[in-house]
């Protein structure tokens, strides 16, 4: 890894003469990315590219020209650029609806805990609800409108699946970035005499464009990464690459094909990043200035916009509550679609064969989400904001294991920490540092598309009063960008709850997590414990995100901008 | 401002501190026997439950499907964290030969086995056996006024066209011992096998990740049918769906499930204890008990009288281990080239 030593050496130059504080936590971040990103990369690479010791690409060759791996990657790009698309469109309207339509509080609350329902629960759940409900006996293509021999395994299905799955991400992202933006702006345009849709087309819009960016990247990633909903609905017909992968490795046992597909999927993701990261770049807006005036509240959209987007909000709701109802009553009954009647029998096997499932999973994810966190808002911050050599590169390599296919990142940790010297196989350790330098990603972004709202001459008025970097960061920077710390914590948290694509290959003898119990559940057949098992899921990540809101709403200071935090407080 | 600081300090410095005191890998203890079970933990547990309660000794055990489990132990090979591969077919264990993952052991009952449940050399035996039948929906039948299929033309008529699910065979034993069975009443010409396979592929709705994928599907009516084990099959009529199980007069395939030694294994000694008392009547007595619908192995041990009813007349073979171990590797190339993707 010549190159990264090159990079921290050029850093250290300029940097730690004058700051050493921040000197110190690039390098440390430098290493921990080397340790967890690049190293198991090469690890990878190394097994794929060098066969006993001897240079070969015969088996990647291989893969690249056959037309069906041509097709899956075509598919997977498809697939990916809808869903971040869709994703994108759906979460901007919902949080356009939560920021701006001036609904009740309990209203808000209400489609904040739909919203995030679906992120929170385990993205084959949705899956197999669509199949109970759209399927050729699906209880509303059979039951209720009575269509034959529909197929619901194809593009439309996982497309809905995972747009359904993901666009929370994106409301997660541009819920503080809209509750962030300074409406006087828009009051002051609507005053000037534009009129509403005008406002909203010049101002509000372009004040959103990083964070849309921010979204659609995070949403192309996320589908291009997923294998989860295709494995159970994307059938035979169209294949995309995640799922080949996986079925490569675990079925074929070819971890060098299954590895090559999984590069070929690295090149669009590192596509969409470098065209944001260009495109964003040349926006720059300031919104928070520090020289704050008061919110006046005023009416940015009509009222038949309002009715327009809450019935749009409400569409979307109800879908997902009805899914998340099935849920819950396949986890009451005796077997869904043969036994009805009503046992909580599902719930006693969960809490007494699933009991060390259950302390494991919430152990590993009690430790990655403030890891995560901070994690986040270091990395965000850094490459945001202070000017070191290699920042770009940094930023680039911490996406790498979010852009990555979990099931690659899985493999990857699997090879390089199996042996010494760095032997992690087999503890919580390893699940943990893969859930925070994978999901890490979401705080890193939303911390940078924070401060792109914040003006610099805050930090530094603090710096110019003699207050050194690391005290400016704590005491200035920090409480500006805490909406995006949360929304790290959150997604962390969550996703350690609910990923499986990755951790598949880490959970081990002695520390496995729920995910993989659900997945197996629904292999074997009970799916009564599957359901159980996810409606767990649901309630605890529920209850932790309750709690991470109300800390957020208690550690709120006068005089700080009015952030809103993404649990609708 | 300070109290936010003094707040997200503390959140975060909680599980470092975790960390550092070594949260991470709990202690095994010396009389733990770890396992990776190929079989659904509802019968891996009791099994194992039956073993502690037998020897003493506690089996901490992992489930994954056989394609997964073997991707573990090949990616472990040098620094194995089980001691012992439980259940799956034994074309798994076929393959797990190829790359050296398994110490040869013979356990006492090796020899009382017939020739077909054991490898030579010892290094997988076997503790069950696995046919494979039709399974279809009973509502799905009477609305399409068909018999339960007794044939294997009978899948290929009109009603049955997008509604039947199948293992896949690049993820799937139960596939591969599918394709075989394919193959055997055609035979072993492989054309005429793949012929009938390439007139069926309409037929398939979903291939499947895993064997028993289908059950449910099937089982709650959307799919109609599809080619299972005996063993999902039979569980998911006791869970209460509709279904029928029939068999081809032509014939049908069954599989061996297996046991292994991992080579380099932490605790040899154990998990040879283990293989002894799964090879033996003292594991597949249990079967019975626990409605475990497997065929036991050992010659001792009786069939279960529900499953020998079932079992009664059907046309099984075995899958000749020679020959499919020979031909796997292109079988299933040219079943994803020519059925999956044609």
């Amino acid at each position: 890894m010549p190159c990264a030593v090159t990079a921290v050496t050029t850093v250290s130059a300029p940097a730690i003469g004058r700051d050493p504080a921040v000197a110190t936590v690039v390098i440390a971040l430098w290493a921990l990315l080397l340790l967890f990103v690049v190293y198991p990369l090469f690890t990878l690479l190394g097994r794929v590219l060098f066969d006993h010791g001897a240079f070969t690409t015969a088996g990647i060759a291989a893969i690249l020209t056959d037309r069906h791996q041509v097709r899956a990657f075509w598919n997977s790009l498809l697939l990916a650029l809808l869903v971040g698309t869709g994703g994108t469109i759906i979460g901007f309207v919902f949080a356009f609806t939560a920021a701006r339509s001036r609904l009740p509080r309990w209203l808000l609350t209400l489609i904040d805990a739909a919203v995030l329902l679906p992120l929170v629960s385990p993205p084959f759940t949705t899956a197999i609800a669509m199949i109970f409900s759209f399927g050729p006996r699906g209880l509303i293509t059979y039951e209720l409108l009575g269509l034959k021999g529909v197929t619901v395994y194809g593009l439309v299905s996982t497309l809905s699946s995972e747009i359904l799955t993901y666009f929370p991400i994106a409301y997660l992202t541009l819920r503080p970035l809209l509750g962030a933006i300074d409406s006087n702006l828009e009051g002051m345009a609507l005053s000037l005499g534009a009129s509403r849709w005008r406002v909203f087309r010049t101002v509000t819009l372009p004040l959103c464009i990083p964070g849309l960016a921010n979204a659609f990247l995070l949403l192309f990633a996320a589908s291009l990464a997923d294998f989860a909903t295709p494995l159970i609905l994307a059938g035979n017909n169209f294949p995309v690459l995640p799922t080949q992968a996986y079925l490569q490795i675990t079925g074929l046992f070819d971890l060098r094909g299954g590895a090559a597909l999984s590069f070929m999927l690295l090149v669009p993701a590192l596509g969409v990043f470098l065209l944001q990261r260009y495109w964003v770049s040349r926006r720059f807006y300031v919104t928070v200035t520090g020289k704050g005036a008061g919110q006046t509240p005023f009416d940015s959209i009509s009222p038949a916009v309002r009715v327009t987007l809450l019935a749009a909000c409400a569409l979307v709701a109800a879908t997902i509550l009805y899914f998340y109802a099935l849920l819950l009553y396949a986890s009451l009954v005796q077997a869904l679609g043969a036994n009805h009647a009503l046992t909580l029998r599902h719930y006693r096997v969960i809490f007494t064969e699933g009991l060390r499932v259950i302390r494991d999973t919430l152990i590993i994810a009690g430790l990655a989400m403030p890891l995560g966190g901070l994690y986040g808002i270091l990395l965000g911050y850094l490459v945001a904001r202070k000017p070191f050599v290699g920042r770009r590169t940094m930023e680039l390599v911490s996406m790498v294991n979010y852009a990555l296919p979990g099931t690659i990142v899985g493999i990857a940790y699997l090879i390089a920490f199996n042996d010494p010297p760095i032997e992690l196989t087999g503890t919580a350790l390893i699940i943990v540092a893969c859930y925070v330098f994978r999901y890490g990603a979401t705080g890193i972004r939303a911390t940078v598309a924070m401060l792109q709202q914040i003006d610099k001459s805050l930090e530094e008025a603090s710096q110019g009063l003699g207050a050194g970097s690391g005290t400016t960061f704590r005491r200035v920077t920090l409480p500006l960008i805490l909406p995006a710390f949360f929304t790290g914590l959150g997604v962390v948290f969550i996703r350690s709850m609910t990923a499986i694509s990755a951790t598949i290959f880490l959970v081990s003898i002695s520390w496995t997590l729920i995910t993989v119990r659900i997945l197996e559940n629904i292999t074997e057949l009970s799916l009564g414990p599957a359901a159980a098992y996810s409606v767990l899921v649901v309630v605890i990540v529920f209850v932790v995100i309750a709690l991470i809101g109300r800390g957020l709403r208690w550690f709120r200071a006068p005089g700080v901008i009015p952030v809103t935090s993404m649990f609708g407080g | 401002m300070r109290i936010v600081t003094r707040w997200v300090r503390t959140i975060v410095a909680l599980p470092l501190l975790a960390l550092a005191l070594g949260a991470s890998t709990p202690s095994m203890a010396a009389d733990t026997v770890n396992v990776y079970s190929i079989w659904p933990e509802n019968w891996a547990r009791p099994m194992f439950e039956e073993f502690e309660k037998a020897t003493g000794v506690k089996v901490n055990f992992v489930r994954f499907s056989s394609g997964e489990a073997l991707a573990r132990v090949i990616a472990e090979k040098t620094n194995p964290r089980v001691d012992v591969l439980f259940g799956g077919p034994v074309e798994t264990f076929a393959a797990g030969i190829n790359e050296g993952l398994f110490e040869p052991y013979k356990s006492p009952s090796f020899a009382r086995l017939p020739e077909r449940f054991r490898e030579p050399s010892g290094q997988w035996t076997a503790i069950a056996d696995d046919p494979l039948v039709f399974m279809t929906n009973d509502k799905f039948l009477k609305e399409n006024n068909l018999k339960a299929p007794t044939s294997w033309n009978d899948l290929l008529a009109a009603p049955y066209k997008n509604m039947l699910q199948m293992a896949d065979a690049r993820t799937s034993g139960t596939a591969v011992t599918r394709i075989f069975s394919i193959l055997e009443v055609n035979g072993r010409d492989e054309d005429k096998a793949f012929a009938y396979m390439k007139k069926l592929r309409p037929n398939v709705q979903l291939y499947t990740k895993s064997g028993g994928g289908g059950t449910l599907p099937v089982g709650l009516g959307q799919a109609g049918g599809g080619i299972f084990f005996i063993v999902d099959a039979l569980d998911t009529k006791a869970k209460g769906y509709d279904v029928t199980i029939s068999f081809p007069k032509e014939g049908i395939g069954t599989a061996a499930e297996g046991i292994a030694l991992i080579k380099g294994a932490k605790n040899p000694e154990l998990g040879k204890k283990l293989i002894d008392w799964a090879t033996s009547p003292a594991m597949q007595n249990q079967f019975a008990k626990y409605k475990i619908n497997f065929v036991p192995a050992h010659p001792d041990v009786a069939m279960e009288p529900s499953l020998a009813a079932v079992i009664k007349g059907a046309n099984i073979f075995p899958i000749d281990a020679a020959y499919a171990g020979a031909n796997r590797k292109h079988v299933v190339e040219r079943w994803v080239a020519e059925v999956l993707n044609p």
